[in-house]
């Protein structure tokens, strides 16, 4: 073993292996498992060999188009608003954090409690009968509960986009901020300076292309996880039309066995939108990159 | 064109004072080297004329006006980094002509003006190259580049040899020295090499602890040091302690004639240069005898080392004097009174800390032989 690992060739894969395997049997095995599932007959059905009257279905359905819009409308829209603000917020504690390092340890908060948690209070704050409809009724704002605007259950999915910033602007904050402090900005900063960039000089010309390419990984992570997560669409979104993920789920737990291989057609299709959704940003991502450095 | 001067500037770190109190004028056009060891404060200096840093008290002045509330970006002080800093996502041409752009010069003029500049530092048609593509030399060449385009008032330059390889500081500090010439431009180089700072610059400042501890030319430094501290830096192997009473300094060499340096009587600190020692002379005043004790041939010299007692004096004399010192051999020397220099003793408390870097291997003991040492590890 030793002597394996001094091998240079062979020193990164076997460091890799354990992460790989994780990776391949569990995410890999669940992908090919739900592809020959999607794909097989329903017992009863009386249908033999492989089907795609699943898929058939499945696009057949007329939900199924403002289901996926509204659910790239989501992702596109909470990752956007973390990158902006968690950028935003992060160059600002940069700024302050110095003097004040409870400031961070504040903005970071959110990170560890969960995302039903934060769903609930979104519902607490914003439903129409949430705290803030109350105040508004009591300052003499609106006339009753009904009349307070639509923030949750809304078309807009105002209420989710909600839950995901609170969420997901420190995460992104959080990175930023790392990347931000990091003496290779800092002194990229100074010579910027120094050659005469002002302060929103240095930001364009100098600060986000360096900070950019790192914050965009985990921008991949955020639309990933928007695109995909079905627990706070459930809790607060519209009745319809329903985010792709939440469709699926009700699909996986239809009491009709018919459903299972659409519930799993669903989920591939939707594996497949997330990656082409993620490998085409990337690429505009990195060239918008580039182009702005010049 | 543009003189500096420095007044009382300090700046600290909570309880930690990086520049002391520094008074310092830079005359217009010419170039000054900050030398000291790492950690003395220079590199701050520097920053600290650029506007990068912001005095915690005194003040920097272009010129007699006050920069106290002029940013950084608008002192047309540029400053240029030990590790060139390129920005990694532009181009060489746009590396060079971010400055121009920062001050709105069209894209058609600044193309020509960052190629004919990089043509000056010698990497003609790199433009379209990545920073990546270039050699560490070439991409310092760059920064310099990048750094006279804007026709700075004031450049500023951090240890602009000391990443190169050995063979690239010569045509570095050519350039540096051509282009300087032509511009005219007030610069100041931080540095920690004693031969980068007297190849490149006119004056030197030698800073320690923060503080100026002696400003000259070279040869003045190298000469007449301040003190035993600035002696030692620069590598003089030949400190004498010793007491003064007239122009009699009695050390435990023997009583020499002293006639320059600190003149008031008591404990002093007498230096004198390798090459300043004569060997065999007919007769005449200071003059000793000792025992050789080494003698190193060095190519184009001979370093000796003689014994005069308890005292070691080490001097560097031609080759073809070597058959006259081998080791164990009697020999006598002239210490002559005009290249002898006496400095105040240094205070017992600092001679203390200086022996516990010593053993420690912070301070050069014996700069002669530590440099012959690193030149064979060159080579």
């Amino acid at each position: 073993m030793r002597t394996l690992l001094h091998d240079e060739r062979l020193r990164p894969w076997l460091l890799l292996a354990p992460a790989l395997t994780v990776v391949g049997v569990l995410a890999g095995g669940a992908i090919v498992q739900a592809a020959v599932r999607s794909v097989s007959p329903v017992r009863g059905s009386g249908e033999t060999g492989l089907t795609l009257s699943a898929y058939r279905s499945l696009l057949a359905d007329p939900e199924l188009p403002r289901s996926l819009l509204l659910t790239l409308y989501l992702a596109t829209t909470s990752t956007l608003l973390a990158v902006v603000l968690g950028i935003a917020a992060a160059l600002a504690l940069r700024q302050v954090a110095a003097r004040s390092r409870w400031l961070t340890t504040v903005f970071q908060l959110p990170l560890p409690i969960p995302h039903v948690v934060g769903a609930v209070a979104v519902l607490a704050l914003l439903g129409q009968s949430g705290l803030f409809s109350r105040i508004a009724g009591s300052a003499g704002l609106i006339d009753d509960a009904a009349s307070f605007p639509a923030l949750v259950f809304d078309p807009l999915a105002i209420g989710i986009l909600a839950e995901y910033t609170w969420k997901e602007v420190p995460f992104v904050g959080i990175v930023a901020l790392a990347l931000l402090r990091s003496s290779r900005v800092t002194e990229q900063e100074a010579a910027a300076r120094s050659l005469g960039a002002g302060p929103w000089q240095r930001l364009r010309h100098v600060t986000l292309p360096l900070v950019l390419p790192g914050v965009l990984s985990v921008a991949v992570i955020v639309f990933a996880f928007s695109f995909g997560a079905f627990e706070v669409p459930l809790l607060l979104g519209a009745s319809f039309p329903e985010t792709l993920p939440v469709m699926a789920f009700r699909r996986h737990t239809d009491i009709s066995l018919a459903a299972r291989p659409e519930a799993l057609a669903l989920s591939l299709l939707m594996a497949a939108v997330a990656v082409a959704c993620v490998a085409l940003a990337m690429r505009v991502a990195r060239r918008t990159i580039r182009e702005e450095g010049r | 064109m543009t003189a500096i001067t420095l007044t009382s500037l300090t700046k600290r770190y909570g309880t930690i004072t990086a520049v002391d109190d520094v008074d310092l004028t830079l005359p217009d056009g010419e170039i000054t080297a900050l030398l000291g060891p790492s950690g003395c404060g220079k590199t701050t200096t520097l920053k600290l004329i650029g506007g990068l840093l912001t005095p915690t008290a005194g003040t920097v002045a272009f010129d007699g006006i006050d920069q106290r509330d002029v940013r950084a970006e608008h002192r047309g002080a540029v400053m240029v980094f030990q590790d060139h800093l390129l920005f990694p996502y532009l181009s060489v041409g746009d590396n060079v002509a971010f400055g121009l752009r920062m001050r709105g010069v069209g894209a058609r003029q600044r193309r020509r003006q960052a190629e004919e500049m990089l043509a000056r530092v010698g990497l003609p048609d790199t433009a379209d190259r990545h920073p990546d593509e270039l050699s560490g030399g070439q991409r310092q060449r760059v920064a310099l580049a990048r750094a006279l385009v804007v026709e700075p008032r004031v450049l500023l330059l951090d240890e602009p040899l000391a990443s190169l390889d050995p063979h690239l500081r010569d045509g570095m500090r050519e350039l540096i020295l051509d282009i300087q010439r032509e511009e005219q431009v007030t610069t100041v180089v931080v540095t920690h090499d004693q031969e980068e700072a007297a190849v490149l610059a006119d004056r030197v400042a030698i800073m320690f602890d923060g503080r100026i501890a002696q400003v000259g030319t070279a040869r003045e430094l190298h000469d007449r040091p301040a003190d035993a501290e600035v002696a030692r830096f620069l590598g003089s192997p030949n400190l004498l302690p010793g007491v003064r009473s007239g122009r009699i300094v009695e050390t435990a060499a023997g009583a020499l004639e002293v006639p320059h340096g600190t003149a008031q009587d008591g404990p002093v600190l007498v230096t004198i240069r390798p090459e300043a020692i004569v060997v065999a002379p007919a007769s005449g005043p200071n003059i000793l005898a000792g025992r050789v004790r080494d003698a190193r041939d060095l190519g184009a010299r001979v370093q000796v080392t003689v014994a005069v007692g308890d005292t070691q004096l080490t001097l560097v004399t031609r080759p073809d004097a070597l058959r006259a010192l081998l080791p164990g051999s009697d020999v006598r020397i002239r210490l002559p009174a005009d290249a002898l220099w006496a400095m105040p003793a240094p205070d017992p408390a600092a001679e203390l800390a200086f022996r516990q870097d010593v053993v420690e291997g912070v301070a050069p003991v014996d700069a002669g032989t530590r440099t012959q040492g690193a030149a064979d590890a060159d080579r």
